[in-house]
């Protein structure tokens, strides 16, 4: 029986997605996939601000998704996923404010420029490893920050205006596409839901494919992989490039639905609260840290109100870094597994805390 | 043109030093206790926050540059105590996320205890107005700051090299096992050395609240640019932070005479550069403390 508590010693969760695989976990997701479709519609007709923030919610539970493909399969921890993320929003907003809106074109396209970005701070960041490697995804990603910021490539390209600089580009209209209009929010919700199920069972395979095994691989042990004879690097770097991908068709999503592109969207801030939503949510399990980028979005849009929403914020990381370290999809499948004893677990995983404090 | 020069001479110095006090602390934390501590901005945030009360309620700037730095130590055991402690044997991936928790929630109570507006803290009359430096009319204050910073780095300096104290820290991040064994309380010294760190960045925060805007946003501005002195002088060495902090002082201040919107490009391409280059940053990982 697997519970929380016993999680206290063991430094790396290796739990998978592979329950996804299963007829019961297809089944979870089909119903939840359906009842988001059916939920849409009554939501939009009684309150139209749900559907706003469930088209958030899920543009952010692919971003995560894209991140743990990476770290929760690779293991390698990417602190500039907001890089991909904005790469792929300002491509967007430029195609579709300059040539088309047309989503067949400018979804695709993103997704590339998420690609390329990620291949350049993979190729050279791929050189560390551990901490190092964090530390070089930080560094380049917040180097493309900067050029956005400061609109470099406008200098340099010698034209009056790139990025948009600080204000970033606005007036970003919604897509279109086959004559369909995506501007009402509950036909770019449609959208969106099908964009996010179809990259989801495209990681979902990717992940279970002999090129996920790999990178799972290395995860486990580099060095074993590497006499097996893998090319290392190249799976590590190729692996970057695709989260990336998802990433930009993240951002190629967002920014048409909040109309602007800004510098803020390749910040720091917003890798790190992805990291956040990765282990909220339970890393390596595709679905754990969807439902994590679901929870952190919901709450910070219903505490916003709240003065001290930042103190339930980073007091519900704290907690659950100490109690639940495999997040809220470890915490799922123990009480599924093991219904009965979920108060002895809890009350188990307070008096090992209580003792590793008096140490 | 060289009192333009001069300025941003004594400019990068008095940035560099503050740097150190908040690298130092970052840097002896990692060595020793394993944990990249993104609260560390948030610390030096409550140093400025704490002195503005002390200075404001007690009226005093000297009495807040002492009580306000001693107050965020306190703040730092609690932190390590109650969250770090239970979370040493794991994977150093989940002290990032705690610290980083940690410091959304200080942040949070700042905004709710002192609102969202700036402040700053009152500088006495003695160190207030200018005095020449050569051919540079330069602010007392800021040379103050620069004096005390270079000062308190010196001590911190000699402690670590000479002191008893200073060699049970480096004999602990070396092999706390053996340290162990020996009948000493490691536990201890870890909390000891995460409140050193953390009264270390409160000096900073007093400090450069005197001269700069006290504002909520100030723990996460300052964290990345000390991460890149850290990186740059390499995780865990104090000698490393303390040059790598000067240097960058003085490619900011510089850059701001020559290019003042791409000196954080150059920031991040040098971390980039010295991460490719060499992982383990200028001074290394060998060289414990």
């Amino acid at each position: 029986m697997k519970s929380v508590v016993e999680l206290f010693g063991r430094s790396q969760s290796s739990q998978t997605g592979d329950q996804l695989l299963s007829s019961r976990g297809r089944l979870a997701v089909l119903v939840a996939v359906g009842a988001l479709a059916l939920f849409a519609p009554i939501a939009d007709a009684y309150e139209p601000f749900w559907l706003n923030m469930l088209v958030r919610m899920m543009i952010f539970a692919l971003l995560a998704l894209s991140l743990d493909f990476v770290f929760g399969y690779a293991g390698l921890l990417s602190f500039g996923h907001a890089a991909m993320f904005g790469a792929g929003g300002y491509a967007a907003a430029m195609l579709i404010s300059e040539v088309t809106a047309n989503a067949l074109v400018v979804l695709p396209a993103a997704m590339v420029v998420g690609a390329v970005v990620a291949g350049i701070i993979g190729w050279f960041s791929v050189r560390a490893r551990g901490i190092y490697f964090a530390m070089l995804t930080l560094a380049f990603a917040q180097l493309f920050y900067v050029m956005a910021f400061t609109d470099l490539p406008a200098t340099i390209l010698g034209v009056e205006s790139f990025t948009g600089g600080d204000n970033g580009l606005y007036g970003i209209q919604r897509y279109a596409l086959f004559g369909v209009d995506f501007t009402p929010t509950l036909v770019y919700f449609y959208l969106t839901l099908a964009a996010v199920a179809l990259s989801f069972v495209a990681l979902l395979r990717l992940s279970n494919s002999p090129f996920g095994r790999v990178l799972q691989g290395i995860r486990e042990n580099e060095e074993r992989v590497q006499f097996l004879g893998y090319d290392v690097r190249r799976y590590k770097v190729l692996g970057f490039a695709l989260s990336g991908a998802f990433a930009g068709l993240a951002g190629g999503l967002y920014v048409p639905f909040q109309s602007v592109s800004h510098p803020g969207l390749l910040h720091w801030m917003i890798s790190g609260e992805l990291v956040v939503m990765l282990l909220l949510g339970g890393l390596g399990t595709l679905w754990g840290p969807m439902l994590g980028a679901a929870l952190v979005v919901f709450l910070e849009e219903q505490l916003a109100g709240f003065a001290s929403w930042e103190i339930v914020l980073g007091g519900i990381f704290v907690v659950v870094v100490i109690f639940a370290p495999r997040g809220l999809a470890g915490a799922i499948i123990s009480v599924r597994d093991d219904p009965t004893n979920v108060a002895t677990n809890a009350k188990r995983a307070i008096r090992n805390y209580i003792d590793k404090v008096r140490r | 043109m060289i009192e333009s020069v001069l300025r941003a001479t004594l400019l990068g110095l008095q940035l560099g030093m503050t740097l150190a006090l908040i690298a130092a602390g970052l840097t002896l934390i990692f060595g020793m206790l394993d944990v990249i501590n993104f609260a560390h901005g948030a610390l030096y945030m409550l140093g400025a926050y704490f002195g503005t009360v002390v200075a404001g309620q007690l009226g005093s700037f000297w009495l807040a540059l002492v009580l306000a730095p001693l107050m965020v130590g306190l703040v730092g055991a609690a932190i390590e105590i109650f969250s770090l402690r239970p979370l040493y044997d794991r994977n150093p991936l989940y002290h990032i996320l705690l610290t980083f928790g940690v410091a959304i929630m200080i942040q949070g109570a700042i905004i709710e205890i002192w609102g969202a507006q700036s402040m700053q803290i009152p500088v006495p009359d003695l160190l207030s107005g200018s005095v020449s430096v050569g051919p540079v009319n330069y602010p007392v204050y800021w040379l103050f700051v620069l004096a005390v910073s270079t000062l308190l780095i010196a001590v911190v300096w000699l402690a670590i090299e000479r002191s008893d104290l200073g060699i049970l820290m480096r004999a602990s991040a070396h092999d706390t096992e053996m340290v162990s064994a020996l009948g000493i309380d490691v536990s201890k010294v870890f909390t000891g050395v995460f409140v050193f760190g953390a009264v270390l960045a409160g000096v900073a925060g007093v400090l450069l609240g005197g001269s700069r805007s006290v504002h909520p946003g100030m723990g996460f501005g300052i964290i990345i640019e000390t991460f890149i002195v850290v990186v740059i002088g390499g995780l865990g060495s104090f000698r490393g932070a303390v040059y790598a902090a000067l240097l960058i002082g003085l490619v900011t201040a510089y850059g701001a005479l020559i290019a003042p919107t791409l000196t954080d490009l150059f920031l991040f391409a040098m971390m980039a550069i010295v991460l490719m280059a060499k992982p383990s940053g200028l001074f290394g990982a060998t060289e414990a403390a």
